[in-house]
C-alpha cells in the first residue's frame, strides 16, 4: 500500500510581520500614563493598543490535521526532488537527533552522507535484513521483528550551521539564512540541547520505528558522528469521526495546534512558503529543492497552566480552548479576522496567533509550515513535569519565517507559562533524485 | 499622614478611570469595591520599592568597597524587597532579566555576558567568595532597581494582575523556592520564600473581605495554610520564632519539611488561582 491509498489530510500552521504591535510585558515596560494612579486601564490592556488597520483576510480553510489511523505498511518514496518528512503528512510520532560529526575529512563527510542516504532508503521503505551467523551480533535491535514495516517512517536529513566552518571547506557553499540559533528573551537555551552539525528528523506511526531507525543509523556510522541530543514527541491519533471537520492534534496546554497552517498538498503555496526553489531566494544553486528547519524544545509549565482562568488561557492564544475556533468567530478552519476589531476588543492584539500572524498582506510571506509534536521527558527538581512542545517548522527563508515570526512573539502573555530550553536551526538538503544519487552530493560538488 | 494623602490621591484616580472604563465585574463584587484594595497594594508595593533601593544601595555600595562579609550578609535581606512585589516588578520583563535572572536562562551560563543582577553578584560573592570583578554588576543592579522604582510609580495596576498575584507568587515558590534553585550558591532561599509567602499573603488579606461572606471556606482554608508554611518556615529562623531574624542555609531543611511545604504550597496555589474568579476577573 502506498501513501496513494491514504486518505488525503493536510498537516500543518501559519505565522507572519508587524512593527509596533506591543504585546503586554513590552507595553507595561513602557507605560507611563497616570503618575501615581492606580486605576483599572489595564484590565483590558488591548484597549489603549492600536494598531494598522487589516486588510481583507486570505482565503482558504488551513488546518493541521490530526493524524488519522496507523497502518504499518504506508511507505513515503525516497527519492525525490525534495526529502520527505517536510510536507509529508505529520503521522503521530516524531524526533528530533542532532549529531557532531566526528569525520575528519571531506572523504569521511562523503561517507557518512552516502551511509546515511543508503539506511534512509532502506528503513523508509522497509524490508528484511540478511541473515547472519548467530555467533556475530544480530544486523539490527530486532525491536521491531524479522519484518521491517516501513510504518510511514520518514527521516530527513538536515545540517546545522556548525558544519560549515573550516573542517570540511562548505563555507563558500553555505545557504544565505543559515545561522547559530541564539536565544530569545524569554528562552533558557541549555547548552547540551541545541545545535549540532547536522540533525536527523525521524517521523513514523510509532515510536518503535523512529527508535529502530536510529539505532540502525548510530549502528552504521560510528566513527563519523555523535549524537549531541535527541527529543522526541506524539501528536495524538484522532478517528476520523462522521461530520466532524478535521481538527488538529491538541498541545499539552489542551489547545489546537496547527490551526491555520499553510496546506501541505498546495504545492504551489509550498514552492512558495516552503521549498527553497531558485525564485528570488538568492541561494545557491547547490540547495535548490531544500528548506530551513527551525527546532525548538518549548517547556509549557503545564501544572501553572492548569491553574490559569480558562478566559486567560483562551485570550493568551486567541483561540477557543475546546473548539479550537479564533475569537473572531466561526470554526477552527476559519481564518481569523481581525478587520472589525483594530484595537483589540475581541482578540487581544498580543494574543499568540494575532501576533504570531497579524493576517496582513504584508505579512503573508513570513508564514511558516508547522509540524509540532508534544513530549514529555520526565520529572524536574521541583517535582513539576519537564512536557512540552518539539516545535518543528520549515520555510523557505528563515529570516523571513521562524526569526521574524519569533520576534513578533518576543514578550507575549504566553510567555510565562512556556520556556524554550533547546533546538537549533538546520538546513534541511535537498532530496536524492535517485538510487546513484546521495543526500548531500551537489553541497559536495559545488565545493569541490 | 504622608501615607493618608496618598492613598487618598490613588483612590480618587483609581474611581475616575473605573468610572470612565465602566468595568463589568461579573461576579457579587463590583468594580467599585476593587477600587480600595488596589490602592492598598500599590501602597505595599511603593513602600517596599522603597525598601528595595535603600537596601540595594547599601548592598550594591559593599560590594563597590570591596567589603566581602557585609555584601555577603546584605544579599539576601535585599532580595527580599524584590520577591514581595514580583507579580509587579516582573511585569518589566526587561529588567525582571536584568535584576533576577538566573545562570539557567543563559544559554552560556555564569559565562554569558548578558548574565547580570543578583545571581550574578551571589554567583561572585557566594561562589568565588570574592568581590573582584562585581562592582560593574553591582552599579548595573543599582541602575536597574532605580529603573524598576520610576516605572512601577508611573504604571497603572491592573486589577487582574494584582489580584492573580497571589496565586503568581505562589507559583514562583513551587517552581523555583521547593527545589532550592532560586539561591543555588547562598543558600538563602527561605528568605525569598518567607518574602513570595508575604506578598501573597498581603494581596489574600487585601482581597478577603470581598469574598469572606460569600466564601467562607476557602478563606479559612488559605489562612491556615498561609500559617502552617509560616509555621514551618519559623522553625527555620536563625532566632527561631523571632520574624526580625533571617534564615539558616535551606540544606538545613529537613525532607520531611519540604515535603510539608511543597504540599501546601501547591494546595494554596489551587486555592488561590480561583480567587480572580471570586472577584469576576478575567
Amino acid at each position: 500500500m502506498s501513501h496513494r491509498d491514504r486518505p488525503s489530510r493536510c498537516p500543518f500552521h501559519v505565522t507572519a510581520n508587524e512593527e509596533g504591535t506591543p504585546p503586554r510585558r513590552r507595553f507595561l515596560r513602557g507605560l507611563g500614563l497616570t503618575g501615581l494612579g492606580v486605576g483599572l486601564a489595564g484590565l483590558y490592556p488591548g484597549r489603549v493598543l492600536s494598531a494598522e488597520p487589516l486588510q481583507t483576510p486570505p482565503q482558504g480553510k488551513e488546518v493541521t490535521s490530526a493524524p488519522l489511523a496507523r497502518d504499518p505498511q504506508l511507505s513515503w518514496p525516497f527519492h525525490g526532488r525534495h526529502q520527505q518528512g517536510v510536507v509529508t503528512p505529520r503521522p503521530a510520532t516524531g524526533m528530533v537527533v542532532a549529531f557532531d560529526v566526528l569525520a575528519g575529512d571531506r572523504d569521511g563527510l562523503q561517507r557518512l552522507f552516502e551511509t546515511l542516504t543508503a539506511r534512509i532508503a532502506f528503513l523508509t521503505q522497509g524490508g528484511r535484513y540478511p541473515q547472519r551467523d548467530p555467533h556475530y551480533p544480530p544486523p539490527d535491535s530486532g525491536i521491531l521483528g524479522p519484518d521491517i514495516p516501513p510504518d510511514g517512517l520518514t527521516v530527513t536529513l538536515a545540517l546545522g550551521d556548525a558544519l560549515f566552518d573550516q573542517r570540511f571547506g562548505l563555507d563558500a557553499a553555505r545557504p544565505r539564512h543559515l545561522q547559530r540559533m541564539t536565544g530569545f528573551p524569554n528562552d533558557a537555551l541549555e547548552a547540551e540541547r541545541c545545535h549540532g552539525d547536522i540533525a536527523l528528523q525521524f517521523c513514523a506511526n510509532t515510536l518503535d520505528t523512529c527508535y529502530h531507525a536510529l539505532r540502525d543509523i548510530i549502528k552504521h556510522t560510528p566513527g563519523l558522528m555523535l549524537v549531541r541530543w535527541k527529543q522526541e514527541g506524539t501528536v495524538p491519533l484522532l478517528p476520523p469521526s462522521p461530520g466532524d471537520f478535521d481538527g488538529s492534534a491538541r498541545n499539552f496546554l489542551g489547545f489546537r495546534d496547527g490551526s491555520a497552517n499553510p496546506s501541505n498538498d498546495d504545492a504551489a503555496l509550498m514552492d512558495e512558503l516552503v521549498w527553497v526553489d531558485g525564485t528570488g531566494e538568492n541561494e545557491p544553486a547547490w540547495a535548490q529543492g531544500g528548506s530551513y528547519m527551525a527546532v525548538r524544545i518549548i517547556r509549557n509549565f503545564v501544572e501553572r497552566w492548569d491553574r490559569t482562568p480558562l478566559g486567560e488561557q483562551e485570550a493568551i492564544f486567541g483561540r477557543r480552548k475546546m473548539s479550537g475556533a479564533p475569537l473572531s468567530g466561526g470554526n477552527e478552519q476559519d481564518v481569523p479576522d481581525y478587520s472589525d476589531d483594530p484595537e483589540g476588543h475581541i482578540t487581544p492584539l498580543d494574543a499568540h496567533i494575532r501576533l504570531a500572524n497579524p493576517r496582513t498582506p504584508a505579512t503573508q510571506h513570513n508564514r511558516i509550515l508547522r509540524r509540532p509534536f508534544n513530549y514529555s521527558n520526565g520529572v524536574e527538581a521541583n517535582g513539576q513535569f519537564d512536557m512540552g512542545l518539539l516545535f518543528i517548522c520549515f520555510q523557505a527563508d528563515l529570516d523571513a519565517g521562524f526569526i521574524t515570526v519569533q520576534q513578533r512573539l518576543n514578550g507575549e502573555p504566553l510567555e510565562e507559562y512556556i520556556k524554550p530550553v533547546g533546538g537549533g536551526y538546520f538546513f534541511v538538503l535537498p532530496g536524492a533524485i535517485n538510487q546513484q544519487d546521495f543526500l548531500g552530493r551537489s553541497l559536495l560538488n559545488a565545493t569541490a | 499622614m504622608k501615607m493618608h494623602s496618598l492613598k487618598a490621591s490613588l483612590m480618587t484616580a483609581a474611581a475616575l478611570v473605573l468610572m470612565a472604563l465602566n468595568v463589568q465585574a461579573r461576579a457579587a463584587v463590583s468594580a467599585e469595591q476593587l477600587v480600595t484594595p488596589i490602592a492598598e497594594y500599590k501602597l505595599y508595593v511603593l513602600d517596599n520599592l522603597d525598601q528595595l533601593v535603600d537596601h540595594t544601595r547599601r548592598f550594591t555600595t559593599a560590594v563597590e568597597q570591596g567589603e566581602l562579609d557585609r555584601a555577603q550578609s546584605l544579599y539576601a535581606p535585599t532580595r527580599v524587597y524584590y520577591e514581595r512585589i514580583e507579580p509587579i516588578a516582573e511585569l518589566f520583563a526587561d529588567l525582571d532579566a536584568s535584576i533576577d535572572a538566573r545562570e539557567d536562562d543563559y544559554e552560556h551560563g555564569v559565562a554569558d555576558p548578558d548574565f547580570t543582577g543578583f545571581h550574578r553578584l551571589e554567583y561572585g560573592l557566594f561562589h568565588n567568595d570574592s568581590t573582584d570583578g562585581m562592582a560593574p554588576y553591582a552599579k548595573g543592579l543599582m541602575s536597574d532597581v532605580n529603573d524598576l522604582d520610576s516605572r512601577v510609580r508611573d504604571l497603572t495596576f491592573p486589577p487582574s494582575t494584582v489580584v492573580g498575584g497571589a496565586a503568581a507568587l505562589m507559583e514562583e515558590v513551587a517552581a523555583t523556592k521547593v527545589s532550592g534553585e532560586e539561591d543555588r550558591y547562598s543558600r538563602t532561599d527561605l528568605w525569598d520564600f518567607q518574602a513570595n509567602v508575604d506578598g501573597a499573603r498581603e494581596i489574600f488579606s487585601l482581597f478577603k473581605p470581598l469574598v469572606a461572606q460569600q466564601h467562607p471556606d476557602f478563606v479559612a482554608r488559605v489562612t491556615k495554610n498561609f500559617g502552617d508554611v509560616e509555621k514551618t518556615l519559623a522553625q527555620y529562623r536563625t532566632t527561631p520564632d523571632d520574624p526580625a531574624s533571617g534564615f539558616v542555609s535551606y540544606d538545613e531543611v529537613s525532607q520531611a519539611d519540604r515535603h510539608a511545604l511543597a504540599g501546601t504550597v501547591t494546595v494554596l496555589a489551587e486555592d488561590l488561582s480561583t480567587l480572580r474568579g471570586m472577584l469576576g476577573l478575567d
